[in-house]
């Protein structure tokens, strides 16, 4: 009886500091971008204008589509290193098939039967054969380029037909892609948020046995994410090469960096239970202002690297500090 | 055997080596040990016996320095030694080992037995790894095993029996004065434990106290000099084993005024015992999982309450996991109102209405830092699920009836489950598998670590469901809990059923008896 009314004296506390307000680490991150954006505005006016905000965000979107699925595998406390390659290796099926003469349609159906099968293999080894995801997919990301590189022999494939560019191009005054992704974003959120696929995701996370021992099909959950995760690395492979009108080997290149970067970013857990779509959004939107205007102000390709490493050390002290303590 | 009668002699004269003085220890209100007190002399096999939770690893962790007890003493050679510090128990001489008594198997044998204490060479710079070899060697031959195993293989890959040389070896290396062995035969086969017993003799002779703690009577009366019982954190007896018989032991371990009160009070038996039906909700048929346990038949009838007592590794868990379809078996069948399980996976024995509250609560039963309410639907989700998307309301309302149903005492549904007390924690394990309405429950220890208000709680929410028709399973190594409880008792032993006991004869001697390996000649041991 004495342990229970402990219970009740302490919840109260800790939940005003710690489940008070759930959102500490979007506030903080929008509060960096309001940030960042506003002395933009002062140094450099240009960038802040809504034309030059469009026109930058087309390299936005092949980052933002990759982290949704990537938000998911760091969930359930996973990782997924191989997507930029998955990338390369798709994007070179597109080009070479659409060289030999395939129809461009019919080629992007084979770069996405291609990410389907990287992503389902990175799957196979980690929910069946119980292979760390670490371990598997630092292997395919190696074993996917040199597959991509094998195959296109170093070479680029471009002069694709305008009806595929224009996959990059607008809809309605608005960027093709940042609408398939707004459509991913929304059906992935409500999925974690939602659906019992969802929270089994963030149990997982926690407590991958005590989930297979409530019943989870937990082998099941992870099969499905990294081969989402392979079908997103094709899609974001196809609207690559439509949006530079080439494909080579050297797709995605660090990718995988960007993209987790991004996600922790974005206050998603690299211990797995924690994290929200929302979160990652912001991760997105946080790495490429910084990218891009560092690039415009200082244009220093070394300085980026520099600042988003920074970033993400920031990043990871804000989450330690501001979730919830306990879990040692 | 005129030299072990002559050596028992001798021990009333030899100079006793540690005193242990009054040691109370308590974890949070539980009284592990209260006022013990015990000698242990040189060159004496002392054997330490008691039921599960009667003081002895507690005693044995407070000897090794892991544990600082409230109060009392430890002297060594008439010195009080410093406790809660390992390296003072280290320095006194005292090498406590463990069934799996290696702490590094990814490491070699020898970087075991030297770990903490390496050789150095270079001034300290390097390992001098050449020393640490040869010095293991010599060990290992003073132990008599020199060609049993080749000391730089990883200690993992070793058998248990190895493992113990290991262990041992640490303990010669450190120049031990007294060897606390916890269970060491546990897992070993006959010809090991032969070995095993070898080897304790010979630290006797050379001056060696030995603490030894079994479950297993023979090897008392085979081995120890004297023998102490414990009983709920206190000192029985201690005697020399020759006046000594198992009956004499036993009833001391089990104590018979304390389980007269027991039935009277806290664990009264159901006034109105259901009445089973004719229905056998689960029933086994020489279920089998090699090398862990065999032709393992019983039924569970709607309404009963089925106990399954036995040792610790007998193999009972390991019976519940399978019907609950997390392990595989080899053999045999597991029928559910008598129709085939079929399949083997977690998602078609809870299809089938097969619910079960796993031994360890924290690892199995519950996601700890996501929130009660969150814990106690994960299993029936799919449930308040409407196309595709859960409901909150639904859920809410469900938690709600929850944690009333249960009694759950948190502050709201949406605190971490880790900031519970046990009792509640188990509450929940127990209310998540009740939201799944199971026809058939099976409990693993279900009152383990949980306090003594909680406990009876669970035990009137165990009783109440028999009521209502649910065929349970309930494993305990709690002996009273198990005569309490159950309208049947299974006893498990070495992965057999060795025995079933009808309510009305049970007692603590009958499962004990069946539960402790059988003597392979009764007679002799007790003789020598």
């Amino acid at each position: 009886m004495t342990d229970a009314s402990d219970d009740t004296l302490a919840a109260p506390r800790r939940r005003f500091l710690e489940n008070g307000f759930l959102f500490w680490h979007e506030f903080v991150l929008v509060a960096l971008l309001a940030g960042l954006l506003i002395y933009a505005a002062r140094v450099e006016p240009v960038f802040t204008r809504t034309k030059t905000q469009l026109n930058l965000s087309t390299h936005i979107w092949e980052l933002a589509i990759l982290a949704l699925p990537m938000t998911l595998i760091i969930i359930t406390s996973g990782i997924d290193l191989s997507v930029g390659s998955t990338m390369a290796l798709c994007a070179v099926v597109l080009g070479m098939s659409f060289r030999a003469g395939t129809p461009i349609a019919l080629a992007c159906v084979f770069a996405a039967i291609t990410g389907l099968g990287c992503g389902v293999l990175n799957g196979i080894f980690i929910a069946c054969v119980r292979v760390h995801p670490l371990i598997v997919t630092l292997a395919t990301l190696s074993a996917y380029r040199g597959l991509a590189e094998g195959i296109s022999h170093g070479e680029a494939i471009s002069r694709f037909p305008p009806a595929f560019t224009q996959i990059s191009g607008n809809l309605a005054g608005l960027p093709i892609p940042g609408l398939l992704f707004a459509l991913f974003a929304l059906v992935t959120a409500i999925a974690l948020g939602k659906t019992p696929t969802g929270r089994a995701i963030y149990a997982m996370g926690f407590n991958e046995t005590a989930c297979r021992f409530s019943g989870i099909a937990t082998n099941k959950i992870k099969l499905i994410l990294y081969t989402l995760a392979g079908l997103a690395a094709s899609l974001t492979a196809i609207l690559f090469a439509a949006r530079r009108n080439t494909a080579n080997a050297a797709v995605g290149d660090g990718m995988e960096l960007d993209v987790i970067t991004a996600v922790v970013l974005g206050g998603t857990s690299i211990f797995g239970g924690r994290g929200r779509v929302i979160g990652t959004i912001l991760g997105v939107l946080l790495i490429h202002e910084t990218r891009e205007f560092v690039s415009w102000h200082w244009q220093n390709d070394v300085l980026i690297q520099v600042v988003v490493g920074v970033l993400l050390i920031l990043s990871v002290l804000l989450n330690t500090l501001l979730t919830p303590r306990g879990r040692e | 055997m005129p030299r072990a009668v002559s050596r028992r002699t001798l021990l009333m004269t030899s100079d006793t080596f540690i005193q242990i003085r009054d040691i109370h220890k308590s974890y949070g209100g539980v009284h592990a040990l209260s006022g013990v007190s015990m000698d242990i002399a040189r060159g004496e096999v002392h054997a330490l016996c008691g039921e599960n939770g009667a003081g002895k690893s507690t005693l044995i962790k407070i000897l090794s320095g892991s544990v600082t007890p409230d109060r009392g003493d430890v002297l060594v050679n008439g010195a009080a030694m410093r406790l809660g510090d390992v390296r003072a128990s280290e320095a006194a001489g005292i090498a406590v080992i463990h069934q799996e008594s290696v702490a590094f198997g990814h490491l070699s044998t020898f970087d075991n037995i030297y770990v903490g204490r390496e050789p150095k060479k270079l001034g300290g710079l390097l390992l001098d790894r050449a020393a640490m070899r040869s010095q293991t060697r010599a060990l290992l031959q003073r132990l008599g095993e020199a060609d049993a195993f080749d000391p730089v293989r990883p200690v993992s890959e070793l058998s248990v029996a190895q493992r113990q040389m290991v262990g041992m070896a640490r303990a010669l290396s450190q120049d031990c004065r007294l060897l606390v062995m916890d269970e060491p035969t546990a897992s070993l086969s006959e010809r090991e434990t032969r070995v095993l017993f070898n080897l304790i003799r010979q630290f006797r002779k050379d001056g060696v106290a030995v603490l030894y703690v079994s479950h297993r009577l023979d090897e008392i009366f085979e081995l120890s000099d004297r023998v102490t019982v414990f009983r709920d954190g206190k000192h029985v007896s201690t005697e020399p084993i020759a006046g000594m018989t198992k009956e004499k032991l036993i009833h001391c371990m089990v104590g018979r005024e304390l389980l007269a009160t027991d039935q009277e009070t806290s664990f009264s038996r159901r006034v109105h015992p259901a009445r089973p039906s004719d229905v056998p909700l689960l029933q086994l048929k020489n279920l089998t999982r090699a090398g862990v346990f065999q032709n393992v038949s019983f039924e569970v009838r709607a309404g009963e309450i089925v106990g399954m007592a036995g040792l610790v590794g007998a193999g009972r868990s390991e019976v519940a996991r399978v019907i609950f379809g997390a392990d595989p078996a080899d053999a045999g069948q597991v029928f559910i109102a008598g129709e085939p399980l079929g399949g083997n996976s977690i998602d078609q024995a809870m299809r089938r209405g097969i619910a079960m509250v796993p031994e360890d609560r924290q690892h199995l039963g519950l996601v700890l830092p996501m929130s009660v309410g969150t814990n106690l639907t994960l299993p029936i989700l799919r449930r308040l699920t409407r196309f595709g998307l859960t409901s909150s309301k639904r859920e809410r309302q469900e938690v709600e009836k929850l944690i009333k149903a249960l009694g759950v005492k948190a502050a709201s549904p949406a605190v971490p489950a880790e900031t519970l007390s046990g009792g509640n924690q188990q509450k929940l394990v127990i209310g998540k598998w009740l939201a799944t309405r199971p026809r058939v429950l099976i409990l693993d220890e279900p009152t383990r670590g949980v306090d003594v208000g909680a406990k009876a709680e669970v035990h009137k929410l165990i009783r109440q469901l028999a009521e209502e028709g649910m065929a349970t399973l309930l494993i305990s190594s709690d002996l009273p809990e198990v005569l309490a409880m159950s309208d049947r008792i299974l006893v498990m032993r070495a992965g057999m059923i060795s025995g079933e006991i009808s309510r009305e004869e049970a007692t603590q001697e009958k499962v004990l008896s069946l539960a402790i390996p059988a003597s392979s000649s009764p007679g002799a041991e007790v003789a020598a």
